[in-house]
């Protein structure tokens, strides 16, 4: 891992008109709301949250796939809304994404040979069509397939195995970084440590930065450098995986964190968990003020008018008003 | 006695590829207020072992050999003279002294029946009371689970719960008859960790209330270290190892039960990940052996061709495996 930021988000959000009709009131989804952070060169960024928190959209934003309503993305130094068609050629090359569905996500009308060679045919990577396939019998052996698979089609693969598929189209472009967006939430636990395995082995190997959005939070930990919590479309804690684990700072981190069951009888019997009040509110004209006081355990009146916003705590940050120091 | 009883169950399913041998040979009990979970990955039978007690495998799925005792009674098709004396005593126990959570709510529910209804119904099925009464009765259930404001959810259709109220509303039908045995089939795999939370405490809570037994189908080994007193490990359609969830997790005897264990984080511990290479056996055409043979790391030549017998390490605690018997044997040609 380097020090060289690869990419910041500054202030990004992503807002959804859901308006029904021309004549009623206007309704505005808060997808994501005023997030910032920053991914080093080498570096996974985990992302967790509950479902509706917004990290999805946060990462298909970083893709373009949806638009930023505000806010700036910068890759390599440069805003990915305004690059020249050359440029945005070699972002699209350089930034791929591994959905959470191998089951959808994969053409099944395609052989793996021609799904994994169809991104470089785009790019125009290799001159020809012989040295593409070479490249991807290559690639499939480096995903812990066999090189003969690459004419078979995709239902003949279990979930572990398509998901390796689909690393494999991604690694066909040598990018920079890669969004994964819950890689194994739909995978059986064995299955799961072979996918992050996997996904670490590659990152020592080629060094790419990873965005890990999930919400299984002990897996998010396992492979990431640092982690950023999210609330209803605000990031209310990031800090270093091991300092966010271990010494969360923010209630809803902390409530997050306790409700994780352990493998462990003993321990599990022993832990006390933060019963947190009722569910995520929805994004849907959220309220003011900050958007976890209507669960918190500490909340006060202060925490009714103004949202906190991502303060420094010894290099561990948080948005909360009653955190002592 | 135990509760439920079930011997030597084998699930055989038609499929246009062959037959499908879901599950094979398993044996277990689950005694009066007991607490057990089966664990397992997708395919490896554990579902279709609770849908074949129940009674409610899909209509190409067929309980080839073995017998399930529910309170005394043999519940399964083979004890009942015709189809429909089946069908009516099942349907008896089912909801009432039997019932089932499953894991997800919204295909549970029927999205154009107000809630309230759909609670009553399972009320009144079993109960002989009047329209009011089994409206009180069903209120004060939905209170019981948690719901907020029961008298005006009431009214209310599915959409306008979210997964946790749902799963909510899916055990306060489960519990409204006071079941003696309680069936949750991944009841939490669909809800976020903070609702996984809840719903596992209401699980807890109900249980100790109504002195219930339950079974509770996961493949996640986090929520049945918490809950459960006994544990059963399922792969390839067999039980490979089953002990007290203190045995299984702090003295694993079978190589997948410590391959599963290694393959999940625990944060306090910091280990690597170690996970067990290959994917689950093709049931369509099952190994002879032991299921877990392509996949294990000690495999012999024996494990191929012959199923392992089962050792037994405590009243609780029995594992199938080979390694014991040749371990065993080693030990006998040295003395």
């Amino acid at each position: 891992m380097s020090d060289k930021v690869l990419l910041s988000v500054e202030h990004v959000k992503t807002y959804f008109d859901v308006t029904k009709g021309p004549f009623s009131r206007k309704q505005i989804v808060k997808a994501v709301d005023d997030v910032s952070f920053t991914i080093k060169e080498g570096e996974t960024y985990g992302l967790v949250g509950e479902s509706g928190c917004g990290k999805s959209t946060l990462g298909r934003t970083l893709v373009q796939i949806y638009r930023a309503t505000e806010g700036r993305i910068c890759y390599k130094g440069r805003d990915i809304s305004t690059l020249t068609q050359n440029d945005r050629k070699e972002f699209t090359r350089e930034v791929q994404m591994i959905f959470q569905d191998p089951y959808a996500s994969l053409n099944p009308r395609m052989t793996v040979g021609e799904i994994i060679k169809e991104p470089m045919e785009i790019h125009k990577i290799l001159s020809t069509s012989r040295e593409r396939e070479e490249r991807a019998a290559e690639l499939l052996k480096t995903v812990g397939l066999k090189p003969d698979h690459i004419r078979r089609y995709p239902h003949e693969f279990s979930g572990g195995q398509r998901q390796r598929i689909s690393i494999a189209r991604t690694l066909a472009l040598n990018p920079k970084f890669i969004i994964c967006d819950e890689p194994i939430s739909a995978l059986d636990v064995s299955i799961q440590a072979q996918i992050i395995n996997l996904l670490k082995e590659i990152q020592e190997n080629m060094g790419i930065s990873y965005l890990f959005v999930a919400h299984d939070l002990s897996m998010v930990n396992y492979i990431s450098h640092r982690i950023g919590v999210m609330y209803l479309g605000h990031l209310v804690e990031e800090g270093d995986a091991d300092e966010v684990y271990e010494n969360p700072i923010h209630p809803y981190t902390k409530a997050l964190l306790s409700a994780v069951p352990i493998p462990d009888p003993d321990k599990a019997r022993e832990k006390k968990r933060i019963q947190l009040k009722g569910e995520l509110p929805t994004p849907l004209n959220p309220p003011s003020g900050c958007p976890f006081k209507g669960r918190c355990p500490i909340a006060t009146e202060a925490c009714e008018e103004t949202r906190p916003e991502l303060k420094d705590y010894k290099g561990h940050k948080a948005a909360c008003f009653r955190i002592q120091t | 006695m135990a509760l439920l009883d079930v011997t030597n169950l084998s699930v055989d399913f038609q499929t246009d590829q062959g037959v499908v041998h879901a599950v094979r040979d398993i044996s277990f009990q689950v005694g009066e207020s007991e607490v057990v979970g089966i664990v397992g990955e997708s395919g490896s039978g554990k579902s279709v072992t609770m849908y074949s007690v129940m009674g409610l495998l899909a209509s190409n799925g067929d309980i080839k050999e073995g017998s399930v005792t529910f309170d005394g009674t043999e519940i399964t098709r083979k004890a009942f003279p015709n189809q429909k004396a089946y069908e009516a005593a099942m349907s008896r126990i089912r909801g009432n002294d039997m019932s089932m959570i499953f894991q997800d709510p919204m295909t549970f529910l029927n999205p154009v029946i107000k809630i309230g209804k759909q609670v009553t119904e399972v009320i009144k099925n079993h109960n002989k009371i009047s329209d009011a009464q089994a409206k009180e009765q069903a209120v004060s259930l939905m209170g019981q689970v948690g719901i907020p404001s029961p008298e005006q959810r009431f009214g209310q259709y599915p959409h306008e719960f979210s997964g946790g109220m749902r799963q909510r509303i899916i055990i306060a039908m489960a519990l409204a008859n006071n079941p003696k045995l309680i069936i949750a089939d991944e009841p939490t795999t669909a809800l976020d960790v903070t609702i996984q939370a809840q719903v596992l405490d209401l699980i807890k809570e109900m249980k100790e209330k109504l002195n219930s037994s339950v079974i509770m189908i996961t493949h996640d080994l986090g929520v049945v270290a918490s809950l459960c007193d006994r544990i059963i490990i399922m792969y390839g359609g067999k039980i490979v190892e089953s002990g007290r969830a203190r045995e299984i997790f702090y003295e694993p005897r079978h190589p997948y039960t410590m391959g599963l264990l290694r393959c999940v984080h625990n944060p306090e511990k910091k280990e690597k990940l170690m996970p067990i290479p290959g994917s689950p056996p093709d049931l369509l055409k099952p190994p002879a052996g032991c299921p877990f043979v392509d996949r294990c790391s000690k495999a012999m030549k024996i494990c191929k061709v012959q199923m392992p017998k089962e050792t037994v390490y405590s009243e609780t605690h029995v594992c199938a495996c080979w390694l014991e018997e040749a371990e065993r044997r080693k030990g006998e040609r040295h003395v």
